[in-house]
């Protein structure tokens, strides 16, 4: 049996193993683990300004706080660690080579000029406040839409006019095409700069091992690529380092870098031979992770009468902040955006220009979804003017557009291929379970109600999941592999281990990957325990993110369960005299087909496997009972989904209320329906926040003025509605297991959505929503520039 | 400033009493981490926004990043370890588990503490005042969805065990 016809696990909503310890408190974040004797406590000094010269720093009274160790500048570190810079490979791409603790010059309000070394955390931090630097400043420049103007200060001097680097794209004639669009319509839309905020931030501690070597606690979602990255940035051999992944909180993208923190707390480690340890707060938290977002798109969309899109033209720009960062540079957002903003329509006449631009601001990375959650803003967005113009209703506008059935596989004017999904019976089905037709036909012209304004938005979306190796090396990224791995291993006992070379920050990894190996493997799901986020017993590979887990790990996992699985039913048929091939694997017994009193268990299998009593391997089998396998997926996995949201806008303060949510989603073959919901809900309230209250405010001088958790808003139990989740099933074909990614699809789809609601609530008003984040003062504003003095009094009329 | 100050605080943690010396700016929730080894309760932004570290003071849910240790002299703490038993989970936690309630984890035990304190006042809540409740406390994982059926779920087998 191939035990794929037979999915005892995958497809049930298990309940997760990683509950037991996380819910009485017993899960060791890496702030819980035990402190080595004489550990050592890191605080950084940050720049309080965003472009400054650094002309001296004075440790001297810092030095004299009890218990400090040493106070180190950048200097220090020259000769310890190499400047940070990604491996990009990209014609246009210029560097930005970082300094893990500023020389010379800072670059953005919270980059790092000196490190504390003290006997505990509250003596580093006193002694911070006692690290006087002198700054000479000068001009910054901030805002994305000033970074390539001529009179722009310059980030880095070699970045001429503030451009890491520029891409173009045009399908053949596709001026003479654009020409020729019955119709066109030009529009901006601006995306805030917001950030992911997991609740634990990020830490590490670095211990001493035998020899020269160290243990490297980390709270990452990329452990072998960090343990790469210290090893090249340190000048180590990797064999000295093994990167361990404690439990995580949360990750989001913002744990899927390598930060200047790590890198000088294994140099210390490593030189001084002494436990180091590093947790940062809060404020460092939301100064110096990475920011994500800050998009500006200039779209045209050309049409014909019927609302089919003949053209799409766009020029777009992000803004990368201060430094690219490692491992996937400044690259992701700005490609991203431009490549997957085709989404699941059949658009072929494209052109793009994009442009990747540096600013005095904290650097920018991949959080969820990455350009994804804007991009779908923007052509979703279209698809809505699309039918206003042509009082055609926007689903409809939709379903015109998509890739249908018949068409697949798609490849897209990218070379993005599309293997398999329905998507206009996801938004068919939306429409439906949504009652979309019903609101529609009771929503008024002026869409106001009782006070407040009634909208409901559309998202139709894909996302791009499991990028393989060619994916990346499309992208330029040299040192993202791609690929990931496991080890599965039936001990003596005949019990499963299974080391897959992920790092889970929630998703329930120990739960779902148990459920593969089980299912794939035929063994019991209680003697099957997995193990990740640990380059000391997990074979390599790329980690977790961009929705890679189930599509990489999975594919690795089910390679590694039909091989061992393979060697389980040649050693069994030869204790059982019977033929390999009607060997069956199940419940943890291989067992001759048609005859179920003749069996041997894992464990006598496993053994003979060992060597252990007096049973003998078959001729020309080796030893051991396990197979490391690579799993490399094509080069995306594309998964889907249809969100339908209502809002009410009140029309006195701007306030919006969600009335009722939506989702149709596909994301192929699923693996535990339970933990799918659960991603989706929390993509969701992400993306909820991203639209109604989330942004990273700078000032002209680019201060951060909102670097705590009172200002930095995140949405509240009262702020995100129950959500009706509605599932289809389209498994790929292109990867082994059918399985899609879902990490992202809740906040692609749910930026979108709510931000149409909220602009076809406006329509009536007439006022144009272009932008998120879509605060009530924003909105307000948009309502009174729009609404006249009657149209007050029927506010006020409406509302009693 | 003068760091070297220190003051014995004895506090009552999950029953048991516990006498440290300690300066007097030591946070509750360093004491309970470091002085005591809970490390259950968790530290999010230190700014009393987030609810990660909430334990309960004298039965009072409340967050511990923002007393000091010497405020709370002689009181009463309970924190996420006291919830269950070795052998079987705490209601509201096995609710939790049962609605896929948590995700990373980091919040939950704050969360609990929340939960724990809210059903205890009021035991037949609705929807909308269990999400009043819950707004104390951020989560970034799980979209409060299953938080909430969770926390419902949990009043009703609470419910139940009364009757």
């Amino acid at each position: 049996m191939t035990s794929h016809e037979s999915s005892k696990f995958i497809g049930r909503s298990m309940a997760r193993r990683e509950d037991r310890y996380l819910l009485r408190g017993q899960g060791q974040y890496v702030d819980d683990i035990a402190e080595p004797a004489g550990t050592l406590h890191l605080a950084f000094v940050m720049s309080p300004h965003a472009h400054a010269r650094i002309v001296s720093i004075d440790t001297s009274e810092a030095l004299r706080v009890p218990g400090v160790v040493a106070v180190l500048t950048g200097e220090d570190f020259a000769s310890l660690v190499a400047p940070i810079r990604a491996d990009i490979e990209m014609p246009t791409y210029k560097h930005t080579d970082r300094d893990v603790l500023a020389r010379e010059k800072v670059r953005f309000v919270g980059e790092q000029v000196a490190v504390v070394l003290a006997e505990n955390k509250y003596a580093a931090q006193d002694a911070i406040e006692l690290v006087y630097v002198d700054y000479d400043i000068l001009p910054a420049v901030v805002a994305l839409e000033d970074a390539r103007r001529p009179d722009a200060p310059l980030v880095h001097d070699h970045i001429d006019n503030n451009i890491i680097f520029q891409g173009e794209f045009s399908t053949p004639d596709f001026a003479e095409k654009h020409a020729g669009s019955k119709f066109v319509i030009r529009e901006k839309i601006r995306h805030g700069r917001l950030a992911g905020v997991p609740m634990e931030p990020r830490g590490c501690l670095a211990v001493p091992d035998r020899g020269d070597s160290l243990v490297f606690y980390t709270a990452t979602q990329i452990p072998h690529i960090v343990r790469t990255g210290l090893a090249t940035h340190l000048g180590l051999e990797e064999s000295c380092i093994r990167v361990v992944v404690p439990e995580v909180g949360g990750g989001f993208g913002t744990k899927a870098q390598l930060y200047p923190e790590e890198l000088i707390a294994a140099a210390l480690c490593m030189k001084h031979r002494r436990p180091i340890k590093w947790v940062q707060d809060r404020r460092e938290e939301l100064l110096t992770n990475i920011h994500a977002r800050d998009h500006l798109y200039d779209l045209e969309i050309g049409f014909d009468a019927n609302g089919i899109v003949t053209s799409l033209k766009l020029e777009f720009a992000t803004n990368a902040g201060a430094y690219s960062s490692y491992p996937f540079g400044a690259t992701l957002e700005t490609t991203g955006g431009a490549r997957m903003i085709i989404g699941p329509y059949k658009i072929q006449n494209y052109a793009y220009k994009n442009y990747c631009l540096t600013t005095h601001t904290g650097p920018a990375g991949v959080y969820r979804g990455v350009a994804q959650p804007s991009c779908f803003l923007a052509i979703e967005a279209l698809m809505d003017r699309i039918g206003r113009k042509l009082g055609i209703d926007p689903l409809e506008v939709r379903l015109r557009n998509v890739v249908t059935p018949s068409d697949m596989p798609w490849t897209n004017v990218l070379g993005v291929r599309y293997d398999t999904g329905d998507y206009p019976a996801c938004l068919k089905r939306a429409r439906e379970v949504s009652g979309y037709d019903n609101f529609r036909r009771a929503q008024r012209a002026d869409r106001l109600e009782t006070g407040k304004y009634r909208g409901i938005g559309i998202s139709n979306m894909t996302e791009i999941t499991g990028t393989g190796a060619p994916g990346w090396r499309v992208r330029g990224l040299r040192s993202v592999s791609g690929v990931d791995s496991a080890t599965l291993r039936i001990d003596p006992t005949g019990k499963v281990t299974v080391y897959v070379s992920h790092a889970s920050a929630g998703q329930g990894h120990l739960t779902t990957f148990a459920q593969i190996a089980a299912d794939y493997l035929g063994a019991r799901i209680e003697d099957v325990r997995v193990i990740e986020g640990d380059t000391g017993s997990t074979p390599f590979g790329t980690g977790t993110f961009a929705s890679r887990s189930a599509v990489t790990g999975g594919g690795a996992v089910i390679c590694a369960a039909q091989k061992v699985g393979d060697k389980i039913r040649r050693i069994a048929a030869d204790m059982l005299q019977a033929d390999a091939q009607d060997i069956s694997l199940c419940e943890g017994k291989a067992v001759v087909a048609h005859d179920p009193g003749r069996f041997a268990s894992f464990q006598d299998v496993a053994e003979i496997a060992y060597s252990i009593g007096n049973g003998v391997l078959p001729e020309g089998e080796e030893f051991g009972l396990e197979a490391s396998e690579f799993y490399d997926p094509p080069v995306v996995t594309v998964a889907n989904a249809v969100h339908i949201v209502e809002v009410a806008v009140d029309a006195r303060d701007g306030r919006v209320s969600i009335e009722n949510y939506c989702i149709v989603h596909d994301c192929g073959r699923v693996i535990n329906p339970m933990i799918v919901d659960g991603q989706i809900h929390g993509g969701v309230a992400q993306g909820i926040g991203e639209v109604l209250m989330e942004e990273m405010v700078y000032d002209e001088n680019g201060q951060l003025v909102n670097a705590s958790l009172l200002d930095y808003l995140l949405p509240t139990a009262m702020d995100v509605p129950n959500l009706q989740i509605h599932h289809m099933e389209s498994p790929t074909i292109d990867t082994t297991g059918g399985f899609k990614g879902v990490g992202e699809g809740g906040v692609i789809g749910a930026v979108p959505a709510v931000a149409n609601a909220i602009a076809d609530a406006l329509s009536g008003i007439g006022a144009n929503v272009n932008s998120v984040p879509l605060r009530p003062a924003h909105l307000l504003s948009l309502i009174r520039n729009a609404v006249r003095e009657e149209g007050r009094a029927a506010i006020e009329e409406s509302a009693y | 400033m003068d760091s070297t100050e220190v003051m014995d605080v004895e506090l009552t943690v999950n029953g048991k009493r516990y006498k440290r010396r300690v300066e007097p700016r030591l946070l509750l929730a360093d004491y309970l981490r470091h002085e005591i080894g809970l490390k259950g309760t968790h530290i999010g932004c230190a700014h009393g926004v987030c609810g990660a570290c909430t334990v309960q003071i004298n039965g009072e849910s409340a967050r511990s990043c923002l007393h000091f240790a010497v405020d709370v002299q002689g009181c009463e703490i309970r924190t996420v370890e006291d919830m269950a038993t070795p052998e079987a989970l705490h209601p509201i936690q096995q609710a939790f588990h049962e609605c896929h309630a948590l995700q990373c984890g980091f919040c939950t035990p704050g969360i609990l503490m929340t939960a724990e304190e809210f059903l205890r006042t009021n035991p037949d809540p609705s929807e909308e005042e269990i999400r009043t409740a819950l707004s104390n406390n951020l989560c970034r994982c799980t979209g409060y969805v299953n938080i909430v059926k969770a926390i419902s779920v949990a009043a009703t087998r609470l419910q139940q065990h009364k009757n």
